[in-house]
């Protein structure tokens, strides 16, 4: 069984558990690029919860934070390939 | 009363007199339409995560105040015509809001401001970084949490003996190929 899977995604270990319902210190926040950079892609597109493991509620802030901080110029809207 | 904040992006080249002159004009402007100046921050000047103006980089300032609709109106009316705004961003942060709680305190406030909070943001943030990792460590004993946790904060997984440090990047990488399909 394992052996006939690709090697490559063997490896996915990725956050079943919300951030921030974890730390209830973890504040949203549009101003906070660093912490909404991990929550997009390299190409700057929001990564989908299914994961990331937000719960739903804290998903929806992190999407409109995103979209506040694009609007400022703190997050791209797009990078450009290459 | 509602509580109001407007991220402003100035022209990277103004003048710290400039710049004072500037937030001095506003927090005036947000007094005589019978609001109240909170806070004042400076979040200097930072790269731009794209061109604005054909500039990269743009000086960033904090505006928190009280108000009604109208401050709001006029204050956005007369960041439109400035030549000194690039962009801003307006939020409510709050709908009703006791004006008489923010007056009480001292008036000081808005002058000490910006330096205490620039002073303060290196360590808060190692802190909750700190925090943060305490709270994993403890649930990690619970449940195989850790694991699961630890490569998308750092990269330094235990995890993979070949693409350990991918995690993250594979993810994102498996994103955009399905995109391209």
């Amino acid at each position: 069984m394992m052996a006939a899977r690709p090697p490559r995604r063997r490896y996915y270990t990725r956050s079943k558990l919300c951030r921030f319902c974890a730390d209830a210190s973890l504040q949203i926040d549009y101003k906070d690029s660093d912490t909404l950079r991990s929550f997009i892609t390299e190409r700057g597109k929001i990564i989908p919860r299914r994961i990331t493991g937000n719960c739903a509620k804290h998903q929806r802030h992190l999407t409109n934070a995103i979209k506040r901080a694009r609007n400022i110029a703190l997050l791209p809207f797009t990078v450009p390939r290459r | 009363m509602r509580r109001y904040e407007s991220v402003i992006i100035l022209e990277p080249d103004m003048s710290e007199e400039d710049v004072r002159k500037f937030t001095d004009r506003y927090s005036q402007l947000i007094r005589t339409n019978n609001g109240e100046v909170i806070k004042i921050e400076d979040l200097g000047s930072r790269r731009l995560a794209y061109t604005v103006k054909r500039k990269d980089r743009g000086r960033y300032i904090l505006l928190d105040y009280v108000g009604g609709p109208a401050v709001l109106k006029e204050l956005e009316r007369r960041l439109k015509i400035s030549e000194d705004v690039m962009k801003f961003l307006s939020v409510k942060t709050a709908d009703v809001v006791d004006l008489e709680a923010f007056k009480a305190q001292p008036e000081a406030r808005p002058a000490e401001e910006p330096v205490k909070e620039a002073a303060a943001e290196t360590p808060s943030e190692s802190e909750a970084v700190d925090e943060e990792a305490l709270k994993e460590e403890a649930q990690a004993e619970s449940a195989g949490i850790r694991e699961a946790q630890v490569p998308e904060e750092a990269v330094s997984s235990p995890a993979g003996v070949s693409d350990s440090g991918e995690n993250s990047e594979a993810s994102a990488a498996e994103n955009r190929d399905k995109e391209g399909e």
